[in-house]
């Protein structure tokens, strides 16, 4: 069943790349695919034991066994609220896709194959098939932003290829040198998890393991590809990006920094604790700065991961459950910004804090585009009622018994969330509309559906966050006690 | 916001304007789609000025004195029906005849301003009191009180009838006026100007007068005796009030007076109609007001033609494309009153009545060029090529 949710884009990729175009609308082969496997996870989540700390519905099957490569899948409390965010978004990104976008099938395949690697990522419970997976998503996103992306996409393309290989490159030696000394015959990970290597032998291996998933989340200062990325990609692709792309990174941080070096990982968990503070204090103070409404939302998405990594260090149970709210929280609401800035663009043709006015005019502005962003902004800065507050008090109230200073540290950086989303909407959308501007299109609701749809989950998901910490909480502790 | 002039410029552009009025010209540029606008955005104005007039007559003649006229806007017409379209809202805006109502009585002037501060005033408004409350000792004794309350009641309703009055005669301008252009006697915004100046001047010396009846008795509040007549008396201060100094188009702009935004003269403080900016500010929505939701549902066809092909958003901003048509139209009201006003014909060859006549545009064009006059006729140029219709 797990295989489905990674061989049915991934063939449906294939279907829409090689069948002729004539009579066949990819985007619709594409919904139907993303719906397809939306609907299966709901079933697997139906079907989920969430007393159960292990991997559910594994498949394993030994594929080349002279290298110990075996293709074993599983899902569990950690990762099955990632795959089905993956799916989710995917399902947004599809459907906030311009129906006439240029070579559609290429589109749509990468989209999907984009879809099939972050989830096969998601469930490899072999760490080379998690490579492989880590690596196959690679190669879509950065035609997606090649292709599709504006005036600088191939500078910024190259760059995220550049900065994610090196990432994957370091993962991989992590991965390598730990079955190297572990002596193990396979890559698959419960049994190399069972392996109590000495302390330094653990930081040898964490280190290079550590700066790859900081590249990938990103973390100061491996962030710069980040807000190039997100600038010059489409919405739909930038919605994936930070929703679905950006995770992968901190689901590898706690499956595998945490799950296979807790020693040397609690050995670091101070320093590293402050450096998701510096990174979270980092980031806001650099949106603060921008002028591209993208790059604010970007560099936010730089300060937020900083929490998941404060969470992560804490490794309390509470603050294990917090990280796993956050990056779904995090999915959620940046999704939901990029989304809105996206319609921005498309309407307004600018992204520049310093024309745009007055958006929120009623009569020829984006009055709902407008209030949407408002509420969205409400959820970033953590306001009550909302996935944010959660998720921020969840990080917060795990890591301040553990790390006070650097919780106190990212408190402030929350404090700044309010700071640059308020500045720039306070620029963007209030005040007079700019002559400039007064003869731009409305926004058709079928258009504003996705953010909706975003904007019921940030809301349901803050009023009932039971209805995601519950996958969690047992994986959190199962974590923590090691093999 | 109006766009602020330099001392030197603005004082060509008097020049320049005060040149145009004397040579038969309107403020606002003439052009076929001024025209139009004008024309079209007037006659749904003329409809809906009807429609208030006679709800603002029904008031002062059947309402006046009841401390809770909960279905005064119902003209009389009070059943299930009626109560059922004002809940679903399907019914003219009255409040925007109250709001320009209190806004004249507000900011006062003319005749009728005076003559609510006469002895006269006061004796029938006493005599109409104590006929009225002639079986209610409770109000009698309120009223002997508080003195000032019920009499202050009474002021209002004066204006009430006085603008219903006035709205009355310019209904029937507006309605003409768009006749005689359908039938192609108007071809120019100058014709438009001097059609409703004729229509003011015909009516000028029209009696206003306020006299309601309680168990059969006549109490005469503004007698015809009083002297107060349709253009000094109502039509002056009207634009005066509504125009220039304020009108129902609350929150157009935010004025903060810390800023500097309010002059220390406070007679240089103008935020009426020809000073509003037809963008609202924020979530406010407003100018796009109660009048110009009313209009949209009279506006001819020619007109609602033109708005959903001149914006991208076709109708979705009509009210802001009614309200910038409005202006114009407003202009020409105001080129008619300027003219009329004036204390020698605009033509005359005489120096000194030229000179009078110069000093008097002067005073009117040092206000109304900081109105968005500028900037509405910078705008012409850009219009499309348009024929006559």
């Amino acid at each position: 069943m797990l295989s489905a949710l990674i061989l049915i884009p991934c063939l449906s990729a294939a279907i829409i790349g090689l069948l002729p175009l004539k009579g066949n609308n990819p985007r619709n082969i594409a919904i139907v695919t993303a719906i397809s496997v939306l609907v299966i996870n709901l079933i697997l989540a139906l079907q989920f034991d969430f007393q159960q700390s292990g991997f559910q519905f594994v498949e394993d099957i030994a594929w080349i066994e002279w290298i110990g490569l075996n293709y074993h899948l599983g899902i569990d409390g950690l990762s099955f609220p990632l795959v089905i965010l993956n799916s989710f978004l995917t399902l947004i990104a599809i459907f906030s896709s311009s129906s006439t976008i240029q070579r559609p099938r290429l589109y749509y395949a990468m989209l999907l194959l984009l879809s099939g690697g972050a989830a096969g990522a998601f469930l490899a419970q072999d760490l080379l098939l998690f490579f492989l997976f880590y690596e196959l998503e690679i190669v879509p996103l950065y035609f997606l932003i090649a292709i599709w992306g504006g005036a600088k996409r191939g500078y910024a393309a190259m760059k995220f290829l550049l900065y994610t290989a090196l990432s994957g490159i370091l993962v991989l030696a992590s991965f390598l040198g730990l079955v190297w000394l572990t002596e193990a015959s396979n890559f698959d990970y419960l049994p190399l998890r069972s392996h109590n290597l000495p302390l330094a032998t653990q930081l040898l291996l964490l280190a290079p393991l550590l700066v790859g998933i900081f590249i990938k989340i990103p973390i100061f200062p491996f962030h710069t590809w980040l807000p190039d990325a997100h600038v010059q990609a489409s919405t739909p692709i930038s919605v994936l990006l930070a929703g679905v792309l950006l995770k992968l990174g901190t689901y590898a941080l706690l499956r595998f920094a945490v799950g296979l070096f807790l020693e040397g990982w609690v050995y670091l968990a101070p320093w590293l604790a402050l450096l998701a503070a510096i990174s979270s204090l980092y980031g806001a103070s650099c949106a603060i700065a921008q002028k591209d409404m993208k790059k604010v939302v970007a560099y936010s998405s730089v300060s937020h991961m900083g929490y998941i990594l404060l969470a992560a260090t804490a490794t309390t149970r509470l603050s294990m459950t917090a990280a796993v709210f956050q990056m779904v929280s995090h999915g959620l609401i940046s999704a939901f910004l990029f989304l809105l800035v996206g319609m921005v663009y498309k309407k307004t043709g600018s992204r520049d804090v310093d024309v745009l006015r007055g958006l929120l005019n009623p009569e020829k502005g984006l009055p709902v585009t407008g209030g949407m962003m408002i509420l969205g902004v409400m959820a970033s800065s953590g306001l009550p009622g909302m996935v944010g507050f959660i998720s921020e008090f969840l990080v917060f109230r795990g890591s301040f018994p553990i790390f006070p200073i650097a919780t106190l540290m990212c408190m402030v950086a929350t404090g700044l969330t309010a700071v640059y989303f308020l500045l720039m909407v306070n620029k963007v959308f209030f005040g007079r509309l700019t002559e400039g501007l007064a003869q731009i299109p409305p926004v058709k609701w079928n258009e504003h559906a996705p953010a909706f749809v975003l904007l019921l989950l940030i809301v349901v998901f803050g009023l009932k966050p039971d209805w995601v910490t519950h996958w969690s909480e047992v994986q959190a502790i199962a974590l923590l006690a090691g093999g | 916001m109006a766009r602020t002039l330099t001392k030197s410029s603005k004082s060509l552009l008097v020049e320049e304007y005060i040149n145009r009025l004397e040579k038969g010209s309107a403020l606002l540029d003439d052009s076929p789609q001024n025209l139009m606008e004008v024309i079209g955005v007037l006659k749904s104005y003329g409809i809906v000025l009807d429609a208030y007039s006679v709800n603002l007559n029904y008031i002062a003649d059947t309402q006046f004195l009841k401390l809770f006229p909960l279905f005064k806007y119902f003209n009389g017409k009070v059943n299930a029906e009626t109560i059922g379209n004002f809940i679903a809202h399907d019914r003219i805006n009255y409040e925007y005849a109250e709001y320009c109502m209190k806004s004249m009585f507000w900011h006062g002037g003319g005749g009728v301003d005076e003559y609510l501060d006469t002895e006269e005033f006061a004796a029938e408004t006493e005599r109409l009191l104590k006929a009225y409350y002639k079986y209610n000792p409770l109000m009698l004794a309120l009223h002997k009180l508080f003195p000032d309350f019920l009499p202050e009641q009474m002021r209002q309703k004066a204006y009430y009838s006085a603008l219903g009055q006035f709205w009355r005669v310019m209904s029937d301008i507006f309605i003409n006026l768009s006749d005689s252009y359908d039938r192609g006697e108007i071809k120019s915004i100058p014709e438009v100007v001097t059609f409703i100046l004729d229509g003011l001047v015909a009516d000028a010396a029209r009696p206003i007068t306020y006299t309601v009846k309680v168990r059969g008795e006549e109490f005469h509040i503004m007698p015809k005796s009083a002297g107060l007549t349709f253009l000094m008396d109502t039509g002056v201060p009207y634009v005066e009030a509504i125009f220039f100094r304020g009108t129902p188009f609350t929150g157009t702009v935010s004025y903060n007076a810390q800023a500097y935004e309010i002059p220390y003269d406070i007679g240089m403080f103008n935020y009426g109609a020809l000073y509003a900016d037809p963008l609202p500010i924020g979530g406010a929505g407003i100018p796009p007001t109660l009048l110009m939701q009313d209009m949209r549902h009279f506006l001819p066809d020619y007109l609602r033609e033109f708005y959903q092909k001149d914006s991208v958003r076709g109708f979705g901003d009509i009210r802001v494309q009614i309200c910038q048509s409005f202006q114009k139209s407003m202009f020409c009201v105001t080129t008619a009153a300027v003219k009329g006003l004036a204390p020698h014909a605009l033509d005359t060859t005489d120096p000194e009545e030229k000179s009078a006549n110069h000093l008097y545009l002067k005073g009117w064009l040092n206000r109304i060029l900081e109105s968005q006059l500028v900037k509405v006729n910078s705008q012409t140029e850009s219009q499309p090529e348009m024929q006559h219709r």
